[in-house]
């Protein structure tokens, strides 16, 4: 492409008026390009993609290639299982050499469903919260006026530039700590083990961010409307929630599938904070590793529980993301 | 019922005073409005009204239930705003029932009222349809719908035809005033439009650095105007000013001089005061019988005409080889003028003029307060009179 664009711009400088040379196939693609950029860019924009969709697909298509591969023949997979042959077909073998069982093997050795849904919980009342606490601090500095507002921002924002790891040692302090007030809630009042251990920190950590979209979004909402709807019989926070957000749907939605992916396929702080089980509310990397046994690796199984782990959060993305934004919006039309 | 009255409501910014110690007593039923120049805390006032703001000092009264801390939901009004603020995310019909539905009024009564406030403001088959569908009337419309459907105490409107374009301008006064004629409810307005003012209200509240300056019927605001600000206001083209001072004969200044008694209007001589007469109140000399009681005449040169159609300005300067300058509007030194389509005015010719005495102001200078809003002739068969008139500056 290089070699090309470079033959481009030498062309273009000795001047258009040189028609009738006896060109090489380069030159003569050269100059139709000249005559028609649009091509250029158009070639560009598919070989920019192409390249962007491999490295992005590749890595999706090993693992499902490695899923598929019998657990015996993981060092022969030449994009294809080694034991892959289509004549099996022939002979009535559907799987065509390959090992589909994987998929449900994952499931019967491990309880990976109980691993996946508590990732998905733990994530869907991390966004939750989030959402609705950074919508109300999203209000409070996208639209008010106070003092010390800026320095108040920068503040919440210094919270998402410290690394993660530097909150951990306290927190396992404070969670694994037999907390008193907690003990009629909890059995031994700990919160370690739970899913509020790594709830209320990813809360915390995800906050600013959310916080930060949401204020932008918030702060674009002409102060009409809210003053319209306080006038027809809102509260401020019937304002907030009735008019305000639906209109900022995509900011919140870009900042609930945000904070939603990020929780979802954490796993530094879940690690530390529950036992490996999966009635531990252990997340789903914690899952994928338990098919790693101290005398062999079942890669295979790693890698079908991935692709399986990730579904969820890739339909969330394709799909969800219009839904939500449609979703949101048509919510407030009906009472 | 729904009295409203303002007592000392006072609205201060850190350090900008909006508002300053206004008092207000509005009768149920009654259209006022308040205008002034912007930034002049009209808007201010009537956010405080609205409970969009609530005063530093004083107290809202609406109805005899003081609501200076209620919330805007619970004050019994509704409001048209400037920018229209319909939801762009609902249609004609929820928009119009959002506050209903709020209220939790059953289906059927809510269906009920909205179909009675569009077609009050004539807006049938049109409930399926998105605000960014709709023409800037059409969402004007709506945004009325909206304020009437819930019967509200008092209708408030911050200028609600700013948005719109000049046609339809005047299309939707007559509009609200039909709307104010049929609902019977207190309505306020906000413009700094005074011809919006003139034509619609029972009231006009002129209001200039948050202050209120005047509260009265339009014409007379108009005709008797308090102080300098309203008579300057109040009036498109503006009043004309003269700036002079009080002698034995009556008022001088360089350019014009009228006779009259000074005592009369217990003003002391060497007193500075500021002579107002509006465009239309000046009649050239040769048409003098038109005016009720005219002056001794003045000699001025015609400058520029601006033939309006139904009219002519003509503006008109005291000093021959002056500049003209229009940007300020009438400057010192300058008369504006209003005269008859065919009168044979032509540029640059010497004209004299009188003034209607009826009609011609006398103000303070200093406090801006207004003195008289006629002047009476001297009493003695003219003869002195005559002698005073000085056409000066040429």
């Amino acid at each position: 492409m290089a070699a090309e664009s470079h033959s481009d711009t030498e062309y273009g400088r000795t001047g258009e008026e040189e028609p009738e040379l006896d060109r090489g196939p380069i030159e003569a693609w050269a100059a139709r390009s000249i005559k028609n950029p649009g091509r250029v860019y158009k070639g560009l924009f598919y070989t920019a993609m192409i390249a962007f969709l491999l490295t992005t697909l590749f890595p999706f298509y090993w693992l499902f290639m490695v899923a598929l591969t019998p657990s015996g023949s993981l060092q022969n997979i030449i994009l294809a299982p080694s034991t892959f042959d289509p004549t099996l077909l022939a002979q009535g073998d559907l799987t065509m050499g390959t090992n589909p069982g994987a998929f449900v093997e994952i499931f019967e050795r491990l309880p990976f469903h109980r691993y996946m849904f508590n990732s998905f919980v733990i994530a869907t009342i991390t966004t939750v919260i989030v959402l609705i606490i950074s919508s109300l601090a999203g209000y409070i500095f996208g639209r008010l006026r106070f003092r010390g507002k800026s320095p108040l921002m920068l503040l919440v924002l210094l919270v998402s530039f410290f690394p993660p790891a530097a909150f951990f040692l306290p927190l396992n302090r404070l969670f694994n700590r037999n907390i008193g007030v907690l003990e009629p809630i909890l059995s031994d009042g700990s919160l370690y083990n739970t899913p509020y251990a790594m709830i209320i920190p990813f809360s915390a950590l995800f906050m600013p961010l959310s916080i930060f979209i949401l204020t932008t979004f918030y702060s674009q909402i002409p102060d009409g409307l809210e003053d319209a709807a306080r006038i027809e019989g809102t509260t401020r926070l019937g304002a907030l929630f009735r008019v305000i957000v639906p209109l900022s749907a995509p900011g919140v939605a870009t900042a609930g599938v945000l904070t939603f992916i990020a929780v979802y396929n954490e796993y530094f702080f879940s690690r530390l904070m529950t036992d490996p089980g999966a009635d531990n509310w252990a997340p789903i990397v914690r899952g994928i590793l338990g098919y790693q046994g101290q005398y062999e690796t079942l890669f295979n199984l790693m890698a079908a529980a991935s692709i399986v782990g990730v579904l969820p959060v890739a339909i969330l993305v394709v799909v969800a993301q219009e839904k939500i934004v449609s979703g949101l919006t048509a919510g407030a039309l009906k009472e | 019922m729904a009295d409203v009255t303002l007592e000392n409501i006072t609205k201060r910014y850190e350090d900008v005073t909006a508002v300053d110690d206004m008092n207000l007593d509005i009768k149920h039923g009654e259209f006022v409005t308040f205008v002034g120049p912007s930034g002049c805390g009209k808007s201010t006032t009537m956010e405080t009204i609205a409970g969009l703001t609530t005063p530093t000092e004083g107290k809202v009264i609406i109805g005899g239930r003081d609501v200076t801390n209620l919330p805007p939901k619970d004050r019994g009004i509704s409001m048209v705003f400037q920018n229209i603020a319909l939801f762009p995310h609902m249609d004609v019909y929820e928009n119009i029932s959002f506050g209903l539905r709020l209220r939790k009024y059953d289906k059927d009564e809510i269906d009920r009222r909205v179909e009675k406030a569009a077609e009050v403001v004539q807006l049938g088959g049109m409930m399926d349809r998105m605000p960014d569908e709709m023409s800037g009337g059409q969402r004007q419309r709506v945004a009325i719908a909206r304020a009437i459907v819930r019967n509200p105490d008092v209708f408030l409107m911050d200028e609600p035809l700013a948005n719109l374009d000049a046609k339809l301008r005047v299309h939707m006064r007559t509009e609200l005033q039909r709307l104010h004629k049929e609902l019977d409810t207190t309505i306020i307005y906000v413009t700094h439009d005074q011809a919006e003012a003139m034509t619609m209200s029972d009231r006009i509240a002129v209001i200039n650095a948050g202050e209120l300056q005047q509260i009265d019927p339009p014409l007379t605001c108009y005709n008797e105007p308090k102080n300098l600000f309203v008579a300057g206001f109040i009036g498109s083209p503006s009043m004309n000013f003269v700036e002079g001072r009080i002698t034995d004969n009556g008022f001088e200044s360089d350019d014009v001089n009228i006779p009259f008694e000074p005592a009369a209007y217990n003003l002391s001589t060497g007193a500075d005061v500021t002579l107002g007469v509006r465009p239309e109140d000046v009649y050239l000399s040769r048409n003098s019988r038109e005016a009720a009681d005219p002056t001794p005449p003045l000699t001025a040169y015609s400058d520029v005409l601006e033939p309006m159609g139904n009219e002519i300005f003509a503006y008109l300067k005291f000093d021959e080889e002056a500049e003209s300058d229009m940007e300020e509007g009438v400057m010192p030194g300058q008369l504006l003028i209003s005269v008859d389509p065919d009168t044979d005015i032509a540029e640059d010719q010497e004209v004299e003029v009188v003034l209607d005495r009826a009609k011609t102001h006398l103000f303070d200078t200093t406090t801006g307060n207004a003195i008289t809003h006629q002047i009476a002739p001297v009493d003695t068969a003219g003869a002195s009179g005559a002698d005073a008139e000085v056409g000066s500056g040429d």
